[in-house]
């Protein structure tokens, strides 16, 4: 299954290192990542996925990161709970 | 004043009086100004066993444990040990120096990319760019070591920022952590389920105490009342009189526990993770049982075991929010026939010490309220199975990553958080020789830690595993060529003895637990000892091999 994230994210130097580990160990392909600064603090993020395991797992664990603002899965619900 | 002194400033501010680290030459501007801190810093004699005696620290206390670290081979030496924080949800603030940002990237002298490294290891990671910064990006390691689920946070500083010049007034910091967001719309559904079920069981986790929330969990288990069970980390949650307790989950769990989570028609997790050694073969882990599952990480809902119903956020608001009235006699009274049909048996042949039975006469021998910091292996197995802790505060495991060599520093750190209690740490002869180093700091701050080797002469865990799965093909498990374990305490100023027979032990732990300082008290048991049950790798849980079966 192929997934797109839409991810706004803190600037910081490491931030697309901690989503692409992430991705990795979570046990998903990258198949596409686009980043566009918004401003020194913010960035854009589109990360295109792909895998087995259901999207959940792995946007659960991405929107943990203290580094990621937002999250969203195209086309779908938000898949990450919150309180 | 200069970045280090303000480093120093800050910590202060967190209330960190006690840190533990070793220096080198990335970090050195922050040990000059240690040099004049009422900070008291201990030495450990390896960067591993001081980031480990962080987080006894901060197991035993609550509070954040915080270590240091030079550039390159110091920072490299804490990572098992911030892996070990991670996976058990431990606040921990690493302080690691870096070379200097003009020859960063360069390969210069004892230059390691700690904060790569570190992305893996660590719920976040910084690398302080500024002197500006500075004080700010500690404050926010604070907070997040501490908000949600606790974790380790790593914080690289450059040595030029530590040299930096700065004359910023300190800013006040505020305690931001507790504006948890907790969702009780769920509430009634949960309550829906638990009146409706004729078989609950409370399956309870480090969560729990991590959220403050042990009163709360008395309280709903007394009007709820129901079976109860622990995972390694979960251990001590429940009051020692509760008499539905049925005792630790999992690959060496009670049978009571295991046979009742298999059985039962609803299972509560509070603040747990299905870990697989805890559900062993988790296509077949408690099949008949909804599930309701209380975390305050939104990770873990779903991640491995479908939750019915789901809430999020404060334990302690809730475990109130879900209490109702439920009926479940009959099960109670079958758990407790599990419980009476399966208890512990320390009858064991011979003269030789049985391990079992020698943990739970240190249980009972041992004052209320102290701290057992155990390493990992079959002993670790045997603390969790036989002795009885009235706090997860007092039972300090490696439970996440097991990590030999956890027990002897945690025990410091323990130390050290609680002075006024007494601290054991129960080690195995393999795992002790993991951080024994660090006998030298038990030894320069004369603390006394009392020190249980269990001596099987053997990796004895992976011995057991080679015995029942690997055709007796004992590889590398080997250690009867032991060194003397007595004389190399002495060699620290730590008084030992040696026991070898079960009429001994009385008298031994009497013994240590009267001499005032560090002891270390060596017990000699037969290698051919295994820790029952075992649920086989791949087996469900009521598939457990025992003793008389094996
Ligand atoms: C750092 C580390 N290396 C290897 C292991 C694998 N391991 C798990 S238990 C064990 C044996 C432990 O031996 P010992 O400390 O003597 O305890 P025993 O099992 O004999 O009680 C080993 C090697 C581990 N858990 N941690």
């Amino acid at each position: 299954m192929n997934h797109v994230l839409n991810i706004t994210a803190n600037n910081t130097p490491a931030v697309v290192e901690r989503l692409l580990q992430v991705t990795r160990y979570r046990g998903y392909q990258l198949t596409g990542l686009e980043m566009k600064p918004r401003s020194d603090r913010s960035v854009a993020i589109t990360l295109s996925v792909s895998g087995d395991k259901p999207i959940h797992l792995l946007t659960s664990q991405l929107h943990k990161l203290y580094d990621v603002v937002q999250l969203e899965l195209a086309g779908s619900e938000l898949a990450v709970l919150s309180a | 004043m200069k970045g280090a002194e303000l480093v120093l400033k800050v910590l202060q501010q967190h209330g960190v009086d006690t840190v533990f680290g070793y220096p080198g030459g990335a970090i050195m501007p922050i040990y000059d100004a240690l040099y004049q801190s009422s900070i008291k810093h201990y030495l450990c004699r390896h960067e591993q066993g001081g980031a480990f005696s962080a987080i006894g620290y901060a197991r035993a206390s609550g509070k954040v444990g915080v270590c240091m670290a030079t550039s390159g081979p110091g920072a490299t030496n804490l990572i098992t040990s911030l892996a070990d924080a991670m996976l058990d949800s431990v606040p921990v603030v690493a302080i690691t120096g870096q070379v200097s940002q003009a020859v960063m990237g360069s390969d210069a002298f004892q230059e390691v990319d700690v904060l790569g490294l570190s992305l893996a290891v660590t719920k976040h990671s910084f690398m302080v760019r500024s002197v500006d910064e500075l004080a700010a990006t500690l404050n926010e390691a604070f907070t997040i070591a501490q908000a949600g689920r606790p974790g380790p946070v790593l914080v690289d500083i450059p040595k030029d920022v530590q040299l930096a010049d700065i004359d910023a007034e300190l800013q006040a910091i505020s305690k931001s952590n507790s504006n948890i967001q907790t969702s009780l719309a769920n509430a009634a559904a949960a309550r829906k389920l638990i009146a409706a079920a004729k078989k609950p069981v409370a399956y309870i986790g480090g969560g729990v105490h991590m959220a403050d929330a042990m009163n709360q969990l008395q309280q709903f288990l007394a009007s709820n009342p129901m079976p109860s069970v622990t995972t390694l980390k979960g251990m001590g949650s429940v009051a020692k009189d509760n008499e539905h307790y049925l005792g630790m989950l999992g690959m060496h769990g009670t049978q009571a526990a295991n046979l009742a989570v298999q059985q039962c028609d609803l299972l509560i997790c509070l603040g747990a993770r299905f870990d697989d050694r805890v559900t062993g073969n988790l296509q077949k882990f408690a099949p008949l049982a909804k599930v309701i599952h209380v975390d305050i990480d939104p990770a873990e809902i779903n991640k491995v075991r479908f939750a019915q119903v789901a809430l999020l956020g404060d334990m302690k608001q809730i475990l109130p929010a879900i209490s109702t009235q439920n009926n479940c006699s009959d099960w109670l009274t079958h758990c407790a026939q599990l419980k009476q049909q399966y208890g512990w048996r320390y009858d064991h042949p011979g003269e030789r010490i049985y391990a079992p039975l020698l943990l739970k006469q240190l249980s009972e021998r041992m004052p209320d309220n102290s701290v057992v910091a155990c390493d990992v292996g079959q002993h670790q197995m045997w603390v969790a199975q036989h002795m009885r802790f009235s706090s997860p505060r007092n039972h300090l495991s490696s439970g996440g990553l097991g990590t030999m060599g956890f027990g002897l520093p945690a025990a410091i750190g323990a130390k050290l958080a609680r002075p006024q209690d007494t601290v054991i740490t129960v080690t195995g002869d393999g795992s002790f020789m993991m951080n024994v180093q660090e006998l030298a700091t038990i030894k320069r701050f004369r603390l006394p830690v009392k020190i249980v080797v269990i001596d099987n002469q053997r990796l004895g865990m992976v011995k057991q595993w080679q015995q029942l799965f690997f055709n007796e093909r004992y590889s590398e498990t080997d250690l009867s060529d032991n060194p003397d374990f007595v004389a190399l305490a002495a060699a620290f100023a730590i008084p030992g003895h040696c026991i070898t027979r079960k009429d001994e032990v009385t008298d031994a732990l009497e013994a240590m637990f009267t001499w005032p300082g560090p002891y270390l008290l060596h017990v000699c048991i037969d290698d051919k000892d295994n820790v029952w049950p075992l649920v086989p790798p791949g087996a469900a849980n009521e598939e457990m091999i025992t003793e008389a079966k094996a």
